[in-house]
């Protein structure tokens, strides 16, 4: 009962524009004072608060964020898509391929799908309408490219999600390397399907010659370095996702020095940059704890698991449920208030009907994925139609259909194949 | 979630905020920075530098509260967006005024626990094992940080009720 009213107050909070963090954080104390009294609730919340801010592997969440900031000062976007433009520009909708690929390469280093969708849409989307693409296809493939972000690692979500859930970081950004990769191949194919169905809405651009391609994939071999040597740093157990992080957000500050676009302008907006959204996060995960300790107290993730016993012998049953909910809810909460609110309540169900925690983060995060842009709230959708303002947004909707179509069928196989996500991480191990 | 909001490609702009924060919290990042990239090279090339956990735990305690001011000075905190923008105008101020006294009154009562477990540890001499770098001052920062916040989200909804 306790955990419902919890609930209920915090979506009530979060509706009226309470900060995030703040609104869970609140929920949390309150709660805990009412089960456990005052004084206890108030050393318990503030023990939470000391021990996020001291926390070790909470350091690996400004280092990525510096290290996404150097990447963009050293032109990391730009690169990407022309590396991808210049191989499959000239083919029929070989633009829509290409910012796909792009927002994939700058997916793993920004870490975040709105940054994604914003810069490859601004990179990418000029270019489409130039060439003549259909602004649907167009707004589409930025739109749903960029969800990439998230779930491509280094993924500023996983990390969220690695902290609040307790699970190794390293884990789970292996965990991902093949979902995101098929997730990129599910969008290629529509892409392809879509051109197939309807020839003239990505008309075929002339072709580079072999000595300028070549020339655009060099200048993306540093960049690409950079992050293949992070990511396998990690899987291959070289160093922690900390160390990771530092030796990345070293390495980008090198490389902004060699690309000679490293000043005292562009080092100090990066730094501005990565303080604010550390703040921000930070902010969020104290909040998210100390509502995960209130929740504990309340006992309702044993009692939906008790419930969820029905499913013992079906845990599919149960994770399609658990899908509808998150699709439900992500059409109403934005990504991160999704993953903070569900996660203390689903991962104990989750892992009483014997699935892998490290499963259900990648899981979580793609349900969340497609709530970026799926409406109401979408948030890429109202990225998109910023960026080209005359586009109506139900174009941009109307875009990104087919590749939510993708989504749902990407979704279904991780569900149906958890060896998707469990495969490398079992095999590196 | 979107940890990185900005656009990069957009031109370079000046983000306010105050210099002091900025060079605590770049300080911060900086040295957690290049300790771990440090101690991993020296791990690889067989000298280990011990203790670089402990330096990184140190470095980020200040790295996180300049954060969390600076992200709560220009306003850019994590908020669902869902209802509030579709809000009349005085309906929505009203709440956005609610929410920053519901932020100043989480803050306040965190500040009051820090206090209190500060006191309680004052005579215990807390210090790291290996470099024994004292947590006192760190228990007190994180304190002035939760009340410095409780003080910005009260006099930010104050000065809206006047306004």
């Amino acid at each position: 009962m306790s955990g419902a009213l919890g609930i209920s107050a915090l979506l009530l909070l979060l509706a009226i524009g309470v900060p995030i963090g703040v609104a869970m954080g609140l929920v949390g104390l309150v709660g805990m004072t009412l089960l456990i009294g005052f004084e206890p609730a108030l050393i318990k919340s503030s023990v939470v608060l000391f021990e996020a801010v001291s926390r070790y592997e909470l350091g690996v969440l400004p280092l990525f964020l510096l290290m996404a900031h150097l990447c963009f000062a050293a032109g990391a976007s730009r690169d990407f898509f022309a590396a991808a433009a210049g191989l499959v520009g000239h083919r029929r909708g070989g633009l829509a391929l290409a910012t796909i690929a792009g927002c994939a390469g700058f997916g793993a280093v920004s870490g975040s799908s709105l940054a994604t969708a914003a810069t490859m849409g601004l990179i990418g989307l000029p270019e489409m309408r130039k060439r003549g693409y259909s602004t649907a296809l167009a707004t589409g493939s930025v739109a749903a490219g960029g969800t990439l972000g998230s779930l491509t690692p280094p993924s500023g979500a996983l990390i969220v999600f690695g902290i609040i859930a307790e699970q190794s970081i390293g884990k789970l950004f292996t965990a991902a390397i093949i979902p995101a990769l098929t997730q990129t191949l599910f969008y290629m194919a529509t892409v392809i399907v879509v051109c197939r169905w309807r020839p003239g809405i990505a008309p075929a651009s002339p072709r580079l010659p072999w000595k300028e391609r070549i020339a655009s994939l060099v200048r993306v071999l540093d960049l690409a370095a950079v992050v293949g040597l992070v990511l396998c740093g990690i899987a291959l157990g070289w160093f922690t996702p900390t160390e990771a992080a530092s030796v990345g957000a070293t390495l980008s500050l090198a490389l902004c020095a060699w690309r000679r676009r490293l000043n005292r302008k562009s080092l100090r907006h990066a730094l501005a940059s990565t303080l604010r959204t550390t703040g921000m996060l930070y902010v969020v995960i104290v909040g998210a704890l100390i509502f995960a300790v209130f929740m504990s107290f309340t006992g309702l993730a044993q009692q939906i698991a008790s419930f969820m016993q029905a499913f013992q012998g079906q845990p599919i049953v149960a994770i399609i449920a658990i899908a509808v909910l998150l699709l439900l809810l992500g059409s109403v909460l934005d990504g991160l208030a999704l993953m903070l609110l569900t996660t203390p309540i689903l991962l104990p169900i989750v892992t009483g009907l014997g699935l892998s925690p490290i499963w259900f983060g990648i899981f979580l995060v793609r349900t969340m994925e497609i709530g970026f842009v799926h409406p109401p709230i979408g948030i890429n959708l109202y990225v998109i139609q910023g960026i080209a303002p005359d586009i109506p947004l139900a174009r941009v909707f109307k875009g990104v259909l087919p590749f939510l179509a993708a989504d749902f069928l990407h979704l279904a196989l991780l569900i149906f194949v958890p060896a998707l996500a469990l495969w490398l991480p079992h095999w590196l191990s | 979630m979107d940890p990185v909001a900005d656009s990069p490609e957009e031109p370079v702009k000046e983000i306010a905020m105050p210099r002091s924060l900025f060079y605590l919290g770049s300080a911060g990042l900086l040295t957690v920075m290049i300790v771990e990239a440090i101690a991993v090279a020296g791990r690889h090339l067989r000298y280990p530098l011990l203790g670089a956990l402990e330096i990184v735990q140190a470095a980020i305690v200040p790295t996180a509260c300049a954060a969390m001011v600076i992200t709560t000075l220009c306003q850019a905190h994590a908020i669902v967006h869902l209802l509030l923008d579709r809000l009349p105008q005085p309906l929505r101020g009203w709440t956005r005024r609610a929410g920053w006294f519901a932020a100043g009154v989480l803050f306040a009562a965190l500040c009051t626990g820090e206090v209190w477990l500060t006191g309680d540890f004052w005579n215990s001499f807390e210090e790291t094992d290996v470099l024994h770098i004292p947590l006192q001052p760190l228990r007190i920062l994180v304190t002035v940080t939760a009340g410095l916040l409780a003080a910005i989200f009260f006099h930010r909804a104050a000065r809206a009720e006047r306004a």
